[in-house]
């Protein structure tokens, strides 16, 4: 798995490939640095698919930027990704763009 | 139907008896009233006898008192002697001669006559019936006849006439019973004949010696000797002018009257009975009719369902078999019909399956497939070679089989390690033998079909399946589904519709069904319409790894599943590395486990893959939890559970089982036919 985070003022794009399951989860949490920025992008279209040990990640990181008044959003997911977040009921909760 | 022919004959007693009591009645008050109304007419005819005799007598003697005034007019001497002379010769008793003021002057009898300190006989002082005969004094009346009665001076029986005399007074003549008989007989005889009462009743006088003066009946009878009236009449006799007389009616024509009016009554009666024991009986049959139709219609719905849930209805049956596919489907007919199919394991890698049907239909027919497929089971799963069971359970189901009910068969035992089938058709239509595209009808010399004779062999035939190859079982409500015009849908419509199907397991049974109802568009499933179908897969790839609970053996369990299921189309697989993903993690973090494994098979007709999962921590079932609520909102969400619904909603079949301290979770992706 590769992440790779850019930062444009207050908006932070994290962009993700490969694949995000129970091994690479906690490098994925790693990363969710979010800092003062009121606008995370997580980039999807490289991830090959999910587990619900991503889908953990996704709901925190979505809590904690609802809390400080800020956006987290996803971006790009793949079919397989985007089947696993309309299972889970994920699609209806998360900002998906 | 007993509980009706019951009913029937209850209505008919019941119609019968109050038929029975109310003719009875009839009868009691008809012959009653009959008997009442014959005495009635026995005194009505009375008075006109009465009439008739007292007419003929008065006209007789007053003819004779006219004889004696005419003598005394000629200047017959009137002393007491010469008047009893006349008297004689006139054949009366008494003549006297009456002055104007009614006095006897002159009589034969001298009692009547003034004599010292007696004054005459005056019939006004006498007063009662003598004072009438004041009429004739002075002419008011030219003749008057007292009826025959006794005498208030001396007490005899006498009848009295008179008749005026020009001159003043009249005269009178007396009458005892004999000379008033004498008299006046001629007069009755011939009277009453033909005078008939009632039709064959009349009226017979006789003389008080009893001789006959006239009959109704027989003038022969005439002065012959008379009986009184036996039991057969109704009769009374009165003596009218001292003539004994006698009324009568026969019983029988007043009974045939009373006979009449009952018939009359009774024919009214009975067709009013008839017509309402009709009615009701109609309202009630139709009634119990329908009880009974709705009663049946349950008990046959209740024996299809029975029967219905006697045969394995769960599939895929062995969700964790993968040697081979088994389907079944039982359409039945409106009636409940004897058909069914059955598959079991009677062995580690022997299946049996059969599809059968019983002749007839109806709960017989239920019941006897019942039987029958509870006998080949019991047999067959002692492992015994497939030719031993049929002959047993054909000696079986020959035995008390007094209905002579039979079944027909076609059994196949498929060893799933090699794909060779046995089989045995007792009597059964041939299979379809599905192989490379190709359809084909599995014949083979049918052997007797099972229930009919006892001792019977059945022949065993071998057939040896590639993986791929299907065998079609079914019965011939399939094949003799008749069209508007007749004409069944027949096996080359069958084989025409396996073999054009592209359908593959399942879908098969459907598109003949299919086929066969646009064959049969417009006439109504005729049978029972029951099919199976096999399909042999080979064995399985198989690999397997061994894994201790660590983070690092994930990592290894996760690269060992990319590898061996590179070949596994990427959406296929990618859903499978979610899959296994959630459940490895569970192991690992939360099993409490030492050791567990993964084992991945992929098998082929159709292509899909299965993993089987087994750790040895501590039991955990993930499919008995409930998922979770997938509608809530962000703050809401928990993460737990996410995972497991994950996997059901993406694999199929999901399978666990806690097994020697083992949990074993399978789970399965079909992705090709």
């Amino acid at each position: 798995m590769e992440i790779e985070t850019k930062s444009e003022g207050e908006k932070l794009t994290i962009a993700v490939s490969g694949r995000v399951d129970t091994v690479t989860a906690p490098e994925l949490a790693a990363s969710f640095q979010f800092g003062d920025a009121t606008c995370v992008v997580l980039d999807l279209a490289d991830v090959q698919y999910m587990s619900s040990a991503g889908l953990r990640l996704l709901l925190i990181a979505h809590k904690t930027m609802l809390e400080k008044g800020g956006k987290f959003l996803i971006a790009n997911p793949q079919p397989v990704v985007k089947e696993v977040l309309d299972i889970t009921g994920f699609s209806g909760i998360l900002n998906l763009v | 139907m007993m509980a009706r022919r019951n009913l029937n004959l209850k209505i008919a007693l019941s119609v019968l008896s109050a038929f029975a009591l109310s003719m009875a009645f009839t009868w009691f008050l008809h012959g009653h009233l009959s008997e009442r109304d014959a005495y009635a007419l026995i005194d009505r005819t009375f008075e006109d006898v009465e009439s008739e005799i007292t007419d003929r007598v008065n006209e007789r003697l007053v003819l004779q008192c006219m004889a004696a005034r005419e003598r005394l007019e000629d200047g017959h001497p009137d002393d007491t002697a010469s008047l009893q002379e006349l008297a004689r010769e006139l054949r009366v008793s008494e003549v006297s001669i009456v002055d104007t003021k009614g006095d006897i002057v002159r009589s034969s009898v001298p009692d009547y006559l003034a004599a010292p300190g007696r004054p005459a006989f005056n019939f006004a002082a006498a007063g009662g019936m003598a004072a009438e005969m004041m009429l004739l004094v002075d002419g008011r009346e030219t003749e008057h006849c007292q009826p025959y009665r006794s005498n208030p001076v001396n007490g005899n029986w006498r009848k009295f006439v008179g008749v005026w005399r020009p001159t003043g007074g009249f005269v009178e003549i007396g009458c005892d019973g004999a000379a008033l008989r004498s008299l006046a007989r001629s007069s009755i005889v011939d009277l009453f004949r033909n005078w008939h009462v009632n039709g064959t009743g009349g009226i017979v006088v006789t003389t008080v010696a009893g001789l006959v003066l006239t009959d109704y009946a027989e003038p022969s009878r005439e002065g012959t000797q008379w009986n009184e009236p036996d039991e057969s009449f109704f009769w009374k006799r009165m003596d009218i002018e001292s003539f004994p007389t006698y009324v009568m009616i026969p019983k029988g024509s007043a009974a045939v009257q009373r006979d009449v009016l009952v018939g009359a009554t009774a024919t009214l009666n009975g067709a009013a009975l008839v017509f309402v024991a009709l009615l009701v009986g109609l309202v009630i049959s139709s009634f119990v009719r329908q009880q009974l139709r709705a009663q049946a219609a349950k008990e046959l719905k209740m024996a299809k369902d029975i029967q219905l849930a006697a045969l394995p209805n769960v599939f895929p049956p062995f969700p964790d078999e993968t040697r081979f596919d088994i389907w079944a489907s039982m359409e039945t007919a409106k009636e409940v019909g004897g058909d069914f199919y059955d598959f079991y394991f009677t062995g580690q890698d022997r299946v049996l399956f059969l599809v059968a049907d019983v002749s007839g239909k109806g709960v017989p027919a239920a019941m006897f497939m019942m039987r029958a497929k509870t006998l080949i089971k019991s047999i067959a799963q002692t492992g015994k070679p497939l030719a031993h069971v049929f002959e047993e359970a054909n000696d079986a189901l020959c035995e008390g089989n007094s209905s002579n009910m039979f079944v027909t068969v076609w059994a196949g035992e498929i060893n799933t390690r090699t794909g060779l089938v046995t089989y045995v058709n007792a009597g059964h239509n041939p299979p379809v033998l599905r192989r490379g595209g190709k359809s084909e009808y599995l014949k083979s010399q049918p052997s007797l079909v099972l229930g009919a004779m006892s001792g019977v062999s059945y022949r065993v035939y071998e057939l040896s399946l590639a993986p791929g190859d299907a065998i079609y079982l079914y019965t011939d409500g399939i094949t003799e589904q008749p069209n508007a015009t007749g004409e069944l849908y027949g096996e080359k419509r069958l084989l025409k519709a396996l073999a054009g199907t592209t359908a593959r397991g399942k879908a098969v049974l459907g598109a003949v069904l299919a086929d066969m109802r646009r064959h049969g568009a417009g006439a109504e499933q005729a049978d029972d319409c029951t099919q199976l179908l096999i399909r042999y897969r080979g064995q399985p790839d198989v690999v397997s790894y061994e894994y201790v609970p660590t983070m690092k053996d994930l990592a290894k369990a996760t690269a060992d599943l990319d590898a061996a299921i590179k070949s596994v189309p990427e959406n296929v697989r990618t859903q499978m590395m979610v899959a296994a993903d959630e459940i490895f993690s569970n192991i690992v973090r939360y099993s409490g486990a030492t050791s567990w494994s993964l084992t991945v098979e992929k098998t082929r007709y159709p292509d899909s893959l299965r993993l089987i999962i087994t750790d040895d921590g501590q039991a955990f079932d993930p499919l008995s939890h409930r998922d979770p609520d997938t509608t809530l909102c962000a703050g809401e969400r928990d993460i737990g559970g996410l995972g497991i619904l994950i996997v059901k909603k993406t694999m199929s079949p999901v399978t666990y089982r806690r097994r020697n301290g083992m949990n074993i979770l399978s789970m399965g992706k079909v992705y090709g036919d």
